[in-house]
């Protein structure tokens, strides 16, 4: 059985997929900033400028799930010109960094292996 | 600014009262901070519509606080409510046509098609609601069985080929049948006479209403056994087994009936059922004694016709039993499956 797929549905797939990778290690990256305390946008801002975009409404509520989770913990900080939630990684949170950082070198080892590959092979056009 | 705060007042209404205020203030000190980022000076009009339109719409901001999602009846208790739903119509249905069928045999002058049709739709309605009530409390209150993630081996999964396969529909049928066989046998010996108009005489055995307690309690075991038919979803052999023994108590109930119908019988000197009928035409519509001998000779009847059909079931369902315990799992037959197409 062979499904047609047309250039605009192929490049919707694209999208989608990579959305889906990257919503995959939104979590690891987020986490791997909050060593520090952050709050919500200089965390965007930060990730962004190690070429990390993301969508805007889809760190807001990840960060307030992770904080119920109890890797992170928050604290409204009042000093600034306007209130401010800071998120940073709570012992818990620490701990699973390390784990998860272990976990994505091996991932990103094995995806290595397997990608190898394709390397030099030139693409196909559809 | 005041964009900004129409924003979060509607990204608001969709959120969960207990965090909606503290949401509501991070989320507008972000918007505030991005919209300085990204503009020098005052922010236009235009800058905010952009930044709001970028974070996207109200409803899907709020929706993605709600991570395990918003359900009145989740996925994890909807096929519980679909078949809950399907029993529960299928007895009102049934009973309300049983209703009907009785009200237009015996009382044809009253036209109860109308009152039926008035009364149909919301009944059905009501029923439907009510079990939607009680699963959104369930959900609400987080009774979720679970879905099937505890410990299952793959040994107990019915054959491909089930020679007996297990029927959700003809189980649910069964019970919605049972159901309405327990409330016309407990509820309509006593009110039917009062309902009936006083020119139609419903006989009653006698017999029946003395052995009609256990009737009723095998009924509802077996309404029982086919819940747990439904629940497990297939033929086990404890289920199997279970089956067996309720039918042997049906059978016994059954053989109580049938002598105590004979008993009945020979008590009144009853002839043969031809012979009684015939006794009945010559002695025309005055004599109540015929005619109850004749409508005990049918109850009889109709209780050996039973008796010979649980009887059937119950030996098949044995030698199915003796099969599979002792019997060879049978050979393997090719294909297994139906032909596969190739591209």
């Amino acid at each position: 059985m062979q499904y047609m797929i047309k250039a605009d549905e192929f490049n919707d797939l694209h999208d989608k997929l990579t959305q889906e990778l990257r919503r995959g290690v939104l979590v690891l990256a987020a986490l791997s900033q909050l060593r520090e305390p952050k709050y919500g946008y200089a965390l965007i801002d930060d990730l962004s400028q190690h070429g990390l975009d993301i969508e805007q409404g889809t760190l807001y509520p990840l960060l307030r799930r992770l904080e119920e989770q109890g890797l992170l913990e928050s604290e409204w900080n009042v000093e600034g010109s306007r209130p401010r939630r800071y998120y940073v990684l709570s012992a818990a949170g620490r701990e699973l960094l390390q784990l998860l950082q272990t976990d994505w070198e091996q991932l990103v080892q094995v995806m290595q292996v397997l990608l190898v590959d394709l390397e030099g092979e030139s693409h196909g056009t559809h | 600014m005041e964009l900004i705060d129409r924003y979060v007042a509607e990204v608001g209404r969709h959120l969960p009262a207990r965090k909606r205020a503290d949401i509501e203030a991070e989320l507008r000190s972000s918007l505030i901070d991005n919209l300085e980022a990204r503009s020098q000076g005052e922010p236009s009009q235009q800058d905010v519509v952009e930044l709001l339109q970028e974070f996207g719409s109200p409803q899907k901001i709020a929706a993605s606080y709600w991570p395990e999602g918003q359900y009145l009846i989740g996925p994890g208790l909807y096929p519980l409510f679909r078949m809950v739903v399907g029993i529960a119509l299928l007895v009102v249905v049934i009973l309300q046509l049983v209703l009907l069928g009785v009200a237009l045999v015996f009382r044809p002058e009253s036209l109860p098609i109308w009152g039926f049709l008035d009364d149909f739709v919301p009944t059905i309605v009501s029923v439907f609601g009510w079990v939607v009530l009680a699963f959104a409390l369930m959900q609400r209150l987080g009774v979720h069985p679970q879905i099937e993630e505890e410990r299952w081996d793959p040994r107990d999964l019915p054959p491909a080929q089930d020679p007996e396969p297990f029927s959700r529909v003809g189980t649910g049928i069964e019970i919605a049948l049972g159901l309405v066989v327990i409330v016309l046998l407990s509820v309509l010996p006593q009110q039917l006479p009062q309902v009936l108009p006083s020119w139609i005489q419903i006989y009653i055995s006698p017999v029946l209403l003395q052995y009609l307690p256990l009737l009723v309690f095998s009924v509802v075991l077996g309404v029982g056994l086919n819940v747990i038919l439904l629940v497990r979803g297939k033929w086990e052999t404890g289920t199997r087994l279970a089956k067996i023994a309720l039918n042997l108590f049906g059978i016994a109930i059954l053989a109580l009936l049938i002598d105590g119908h004979t008993t009945w019988l020979v008590e009144h000197n009853a002839a043969g059922f031809f012979t009684s009928i015939r006794r009945l035409e010559q002695a025309g519509q005055i004599n109540t004694q015929a005619t109850e001998i004749v409508a005990m000779q049918v109850y009889r009847m109709v209780f050996i016709v039973a008796l010979l059909g649980t009887l059937v079931d119950t030996l098949r369902i044995g030698w199915w039993l003796v099969k599979h315990l002792f019997g060879s799992s049978g050979e393997p037959s090719y294909p297994s499956s139906g032909a596969t197409s190739a591209g």
